[in-house]
């Protein structure tokens, strides 16, 4: 032990460090485990997904739903390991963009930043769109004379963006204590509903539900979809300045988030099918499967409870995909990127609130929009949710490649990482294609149109503005940079 | 010995694991990569990264800014207890205690282990001038040049250890054997020096210094202050060795 004696009695100086990080300004280490997990879970929004997700999966995988959601948390669980290559190692708020940078370099980080920018914000104006929609059911069943449904799901998504402003810029702190009580609480209340049912149908399993009656293309259609469940599980590594033990607690919590809201899906999605076999009716004649039931059960008042839950669920999405979105603008702010105002922070609360700000004023717009456009909020969601899951997906695919050539890059490379990023990134790669292609000729096939234009777009930017300043190359890829104070025997850390 | 190797050796093997890895980092210095690190410890990649990355996780280590080297982390410094030797036993403290009120100067104990040198109990009213030249540089100061003295005795390889040529070392030591203990006058502070009595084992081993910092005048004509230091160092001797 005689070196590290001595390195602790009289450490060496460390040559090469700087004493303030690229991205500094942010409330640096300030958040612990639970809050990180609380963005990641957030994101993902499990008790909206658990109740919309098992019908969707079912109307196209059929008698394979258990199946489909099963794959389809084992994929997930493949491509978060696979980002936890990053994020054991570089602590971002750029996520998957940043990942990407160090890996693939310039091009290819940006390609996955428009994605990743879409995938967060049009989540974002799902989340907004579902949580004025379930709200203005809660509205209607006491006050039945209500208005058009358009305007008031409208008015109540400003308000609910109005709702996130404010959360989001008082702190991360804050937010994501806020996105945790929120997201804990309607999570229970799914649970309990599904406790109540799971034990009017009694103790012998449904086998039926079980079973694997479909087609592989059917199957395989029903994964991809049932994929979009998860999305957003990654969203934590956008903590990576402001979390504490970055390397130890984003890494879990990506990992934890997809485990656990697996086992939500698979457990709703198992009572809802077993609920519906057992009433002898088809889950897929009906928009809401969960009210159904808890009024076949006789506890309407759950189902209530359960309206309150998701809108809850859904805003706690909002305000989770907002601080994602925000996160990765700030870091091409900081890069140069975008307009360097987007890389500022608030004096007093640490946060990117030019950013924020910005997302919303994009966001808020856009869902209202759209909700005029289709003509109410259940057509907007749809097409918007294919939006932000083509985005997610095609961020997931780049991150997958990057992976072991980032390992390569550092020397670090070993056979497990990359078997399991090359076994993500082509199943991944499938699953992209075949999601595009069976939504553009679906229902919301707008949405796939949208998707592509918008990755066109941001594409084009990006290519006028790195011709215009060549140097983007080098400042891309902004982190969170070892700083002279982290070292052994370095200064003591500025206050900020 | 006991204290910190008794220690390691009851550790479970994954904190020995991990304490080599940030030994090797000290070694090798800032920047040195993973793959030098399983080189140099000749541990298997995949478990030297594992290894590193949970490190880095803990903030034992930080990943230098081009991700591929590390650097020991401002955290190692509560490894310290882990490295660092035990206080002396309460009798030995006792006698320390009446030695500083009976001598006017600092009177310090230290340890020797191997080629290193280990204060245990320093003077806090007189404070040692220089800890981290008085430990490296064994040439310089008493304290040091009584464990040259033991190293030059049993055979050890002092080459590196010293700072001036060898043969100036060399007189140093034959000082020593002559006094029978180790004095260094106005080296490391001018007008003061110091004076360490040995206290040995059963088999003449050298385990711990007795040291008293005064003018040089004193130190160079110690009288009824040897003495005093004699018998404390009779009695320290049960309770150290």
């Amino acid at each position: 032990m005689t070196a590290l004696e001595r390195a602790i009695s009289n450490p060496p100086r460390v040559r090469g460090l700087e004493s303030r990080s690229p991205v500094d300004g942010l409330q640096r280490r300030s958040v612990g485990f639970v809050d990180v997990f609380a963005q990641s879970v957030s994101a993902v929004a499990p008790s909206a997904a658990a109740t919309t997700i098992p019908l969707i999966v079912t109307v196209t995988a059929g008698g394979a739903t258990m199946w489909s959601l099963a794959i389809a948390m084992l994929l997930s669980l493949l491509v978060a390991t696979t980002v936890n290559v990053f994020a054991k190692r570089i602590a971002a708020t750029g996520s998957l963009y940043t990942f990407v940078s160090k890996g693939l370099g310039t091009g290819a980080a940006f390609v996955t930043g428009v994605a990743l920018l879409i995938g967060y914000g049009f989540i974002a104006m799902f989340a907004l769109a579902g949580a004025g929609y379930y709200l203005s059911i809660l509205l209607h069943r006491f006050w039945s004379g209500m208005p058009s449904s358009t305007l008031v799901v409208s008015v109540l998504v400003v308000c609910m963006a109005a709702i996130c402003l404010i959360v989001l810029i008082r702190g991360i702190r804050l937010s994501t204590r806020v996105t945790l009580l929120v997201e804990s609480a309607s999570v229970a209340i799914i649970l309990v509903l599904v406790g109540v049912l799971l034990s009017q149908l009694g103790p012998t399993p449904e086998w039926a539900v079980l079973g694997l009656d479909a087609s592989p293309e059917n199957l395989a259609v029903g994964s991809v979809l049932a994929v979009t469940a998860f999305v957003g599980f990654e969203s934590s590594s956008t903590l990576g300045v402001e979390a504490r033990r970055p390397f130890a607690s984003i890494p879990r919590a990506l990992v934890w988030t997809v485990i656990g809201a697996g086992l939500l899906f698979l457990i709703t999605s198992y009572s809802q099918l077993a609920g519906f076999a057992a009433m002898g009716e088809d889950i897929t004649a009906t928009r809401t499967p969960i009210n159904d039931l808890a009024l076949a059960s006789g506890v309407e008042w759950m189902g209530l409870l359960l309206d309150l839950s998701v809108a809850a669920s859904f805003l706690a999405c909002a305000i989770a995909s907002i601080t994602a979105f925000s996160r990765v603008v700030f870091s091409m702010g900081r890069e140069g990127v975008l307009p360097s105002r987007l890389g500022i922070t608030h004096r007093r609360f640490s946060t990117p609130h030019v950013a924020i700000i910005t997302a919303l004023v994009i966001v808020t717009p856009v869902s209202v929009l759209t909700l005029v456009l289709t003509g109410g909020a259940w057509a907007a969601m749809q097409v918007l949710i294919v939006v932000a899951a083509a985005g997610y997906i095609t961020a997931y695919v780049l991150v997958c490649v990057a992976a072991p050539v980032f390992l390569w890059r550092i020397g670090e490379l070993t056979m497990w990482p990359l078997v399991r990023a090359v076994i993500a990134g082509v199943l991944l790669s499938i699953a992209l294609v075949v999601y595009l292609v069976v939504e553009s000729a679906g229902d919301r096939g707008v949405g796939v149109w949208v998707f592509l234009v918008a990755m066109v777009l941001g594409i084009a930017t990006w290519a006028l503005r790195h011709r215009r300043r060549p140097w983007l190359s080098s400042t891309v890829g902004v982190y969170d940079e070892t700083v002279s104070a982290d070292v052994l025997g370095g200064p003591p850390a500025e206050h900020r | 010995m006991s204290g910190a190797g008794e220690l390691r050796a009851r550790q479970p093997k994954a904190i020995h694991s991990a304490l080599t890895v940030l030994e090797e980092v000290a070694r090798c210095g800032a920047g040195v990569t993973a793959q030098e690190v399983s080189a140099g410890l000749d541990m298997p990649r995949a478990t030297t990264y594992r290894l590193l990355n949970l490190l880095v996780q803990d903030e034992y280590l930080v990943r230098m800014p081009d991700l591929r080297g590390f650097a020991l982390g401002r955290k190692v410094v509560e490894l310290a207890h882990l490295v660092a030797a035990a206080p002396p036993p309460l009798a030995a403290r006792e006698v320390m205690g009446r030695l500083r009120s009976s001598v006017r100067g600092g009177v310090h104990l230290v340890r020797y282990e191997g080629e290193r040198i280990r204060i245990v109990d320093a003077d806090p009213d007189f404070p040692l001038s220089d800890e981290q030249r008085i430990v490296r540089q064994i040439d310089t100061s008493a304290i040091g040049r009584l464990l040259l003295h033991e190293l030059v005795r049993t055979g050890f390889d002092w080459s590196g250890l010293v700072e001036r040529p060898k043969a100036d070392a060399a007189a140093l030591v034959a000082d020593v054997d002559r006094l029978g203990y180790a004095r260094q006058l106005g080296e490391l502070t001018a007008g003061y020096g110091c004076l360490v009595v040995p206290i040995r084992d059963a088999d003449g081993g050298l385990v711990a210094g007795l040291s008293l910092s005064a003018p040089c005048v004193r130190v160079e004509q110690p009288a009824a202050l040897l003495d005093l230091m004699l018998d404390g160092s009779r009695q320290l001797q049960p309770l150290l060795v």
